[in-house]
């Protein structure tokens, strides 16, 4: 799913110079596990992390080119830590990994700015491929987390809730809202590939296009969410007298 | 609670004062001695104002000055015998401090509710017919009911609002309680989830004997994941009016081999509904199991698409020419059609079945909302 070299060649990396990744986590087992799997898979672990404060600090000091993100830290929300690791090393990419599965949390780490998103379970040449793929900008997906993109392009186009989609207010708020991102067709028909288990060749292969259009559309998917949802803090920050 | 009731003591006070201030000045000069009047109501104005500003704070609303106020209130209704002419005491006019007399009922009253509230009416209503010499007229008799009203009354009504505010308060404290509970549990969870993820990827990664415990291990994690993401979907499981969120239905069919996507908002249907896309899902994955091979595995997609839900099914398995799926159906050999499009017709929905051999096979189930 995450083709390794050349998905690299898109990024000014060179293999001379191994990726800095910075490895947060709240358990120690996990962390230092993955942390010695990383630098013998030939990356260079710039720092680990128990909690998301800490994991901000080291980030500002040792740049990370990927920061590898527990979505359950004991004292900040994800969602929160990304915000605050794309403020201080805007180049980094934040690739999110939880235990318990996709839920709400995770799409809002996504739409904070993670590239993506894997479940712990996954096996470790998965988790290194997904690390490679992160640093290149690649958007990492589950078939879960296609499925919460696609359930929230919908939301946002039902104008919030289902349940509120009828109601007048917030059809008005929508209108003094940022304009609602939409999914193209060609957009929407990979993602529900994604979320039926297709890798992004297969994709390809399917659909006649070549993988990396597949990618650039996916990541055009969590791009747009990721814009909505900056015009959405600013709209409210601004409507809260927050300067 | 508490604090609104003293706040409703004190602007009882206040009105009261200005009623009988107002009383006192038209009327001073009929008393039998003119001027005394006045020593009253700043008396009264006097005691108003010691009284509002303690019982503004809980610990100025001590018993001895709660007395001490009906003390007050019994002195000031008595001292109209001695200030007041006997033709105007006689004729019923009311005594000086009027319904202000009342105001230290409510205090006990609110102080200790209803027998306290009694017994300051009665203490009240006491000085009352000792100003009268009697308690047979009219006046005298409507005013110790009424002041014995508003002790018992009022103090009845204090003690049902403190009752129902503390029951509200057990009621917060105990869903407070049972959210911690959730949320301890939530962190247990995700530990053990982590230890067996990383039991199963390590141990696969070993090898050997270690691969057969990391599989197992995987097992369990996956269906530990599905078990919480069930519970969890459960939880908000119906919605208005008796839907069911079908998210809560599918989710337990996730494994080692099934992958379950859904929404991050319910997906909330009429329970024949919810029932007749999730019964087909099953089926379209028992499907899965007998007939795509032992490896294969198989995605599960619910979508909501506002008019119409939609769940599909895929798998990776050996899949089958489209041909055969007719014959297939024409011999009713495959349970495609009944298990699967039976349900679904049941409900005015639509099933499609799309495969080819080598890709797998994706079942779409539809049912619109209305």
């Amino acid at each position: 799913m995450w083709p390794g070299s050349d998905a690299r060649s898109d990024t000014v990396l060179d293999d001379a110079v191994p990726l800095r990744v910075l490895v947060v986590d709240d358990h120690p087992i996990w962390r230092d596990g993955t942390a010695r799997y990383l630098a013998e898979a030939g990356f260079t672990v710039a720092g680990t992390a128990g909690s998301g404060a800490q994991a901000l600090r080291i980030a500002a000091a040792v740049r990370p080119d990927v920061v590898l993100l527990d979505l359950n830290l004991p004292d900040l929300p994800g969602a929160e830590v990304i915000r605050g690791l794309l403020a201080a090393v805007p180049p980094t990419r934040v690739l999110m990994l939880s235990a318990s599965g996709e839920r709400q949390d995770v799409l809002d780490a996504v739409t904070a700015g993670a590239v993506g998103y894997m479940l712990k379970s996954a096996r470790i040449d998965e988790i290194v491929a997904a690390v490679r793929a992160a640093a290149a900008g690649q958007p990492v997906f589950t078939p879960g987390l296609a499925g919460l993109v696609l359930g929230e392009y919908r939301r946002l186009a039902s104008g919030g809730t289902p349940a509120a989609g009828q109601d007048s207010a917030a059809g008005r708020a929508r209108e003094s809202g940022p304009p609602v991102p939409r999914l193209t067709d060609r957009e929407t028909e990979i993602l529900r590939l994604i979320a039926k288990g297709l890798t992004y060749p297969q994709i390809a292969t399917r659909l006649a296009l070549s993988t990396r259009t597949v990618q650039n559309h996916v990541r055009n998917t969590l791009t747009k969410l990721q814009l909505h949802n900056k015009a959405e803090l600013v709209r409210y920050a601004l409507e809260n007298g927050v300067d | 609670m508490a604090v609104q009731l003293w706040r409703v003591v004190n602007v009882y006070r206040v009105i009261t004062l200005a009623y009988a201030a107002a009383l006192i000045i038209r009327d001073d000069g009929d008393y039998a001695h003119p001027g005394a009047g006045l020593v009253v109501l700043a008396v009264m104005t006097g005691w108003s104002a010691v009284t509002i500003v303690a019982y503004r704070r809980p610990a100025g609303r001590r018993p001895w000055l709660i007395a001490a106020d009906i003390g007050v209130a019994m002195t000031l209704v008595i001292s109209t015998r001695w200030i007041d002419s006997a033709v105007r005491i006689d004729g019923g006019w009311p005594t000086l401090p009027v319904a202000w007399a009342a105001a230290p009922v409510l205090a006990c009253a609110v102080a200790g509710g209803r027998r306290w509230g009694l017994a300051g009416g009665l203490a009240v209503s006491a000085a009352d017919v000792i100003e009268r010499g009697t308690f047979l007229t009219t006046s005298t008799f409507n005013g110790i009911v009424l002041v014995l009203i508003a002790g018992g009354v009022g103090g009845w009504v204090v003690q049902l609002g403190l009752r129902a505010e503390s029951r509200v308060e057990r009621v917060a404290r105990r869903e407070a309680a049972l959210a911690e509970r959730e949320r301890l549990a939530r962190d247990i969870h995700d530990s053990v989830l982590q230890v067996l993820a990383l039991v199963s990827s390590r141990g696969q990664a070993l090898g050997g004997e270690a691969a057969e415990i990391g599989r197992l291990a995987g097992e369990q994690e996956a269906a530990l994941r599905a078990l919480l993401a069930a519970g969890t979907a459960e939880l908000r499981a119906t919605g208005a009016d008796g839907q069911l969120d079908l998210r809560a239905l599918v989710a337990p069919f996730g494994g080692v081999q099934v992958t379950v996507s859904c929404p991050a908002t319910a997906v909330l249907l009429p329970e024949n509904k919810a029932e007749a896309l999730a019964g087909a899902a099953a089926a379209a994955l028992d499907n899965v199991r007998r007939h795509a091979g032992p490896d294969a595995r198989a995605w599960v997609l619910v979508e909501d698409e506002g008019t119409r839900v939609q769940v599909s099914v895929r798998d990776d398995g050996s899949g089958f020419a489209a041909r055969r799926l007719a014959e297939a159906e024409a011999d009713g050999r495959l349970g495609v059609p009944h298990s699967i499009v039976g349900r679904l017709r049941a409900v005015g929905g639509t099933a499609s079945v799309t495969s080819s051999p080598g890709q797998g096979t994706e079942v779409e189930l539809r049912v619109a909302r209305i």
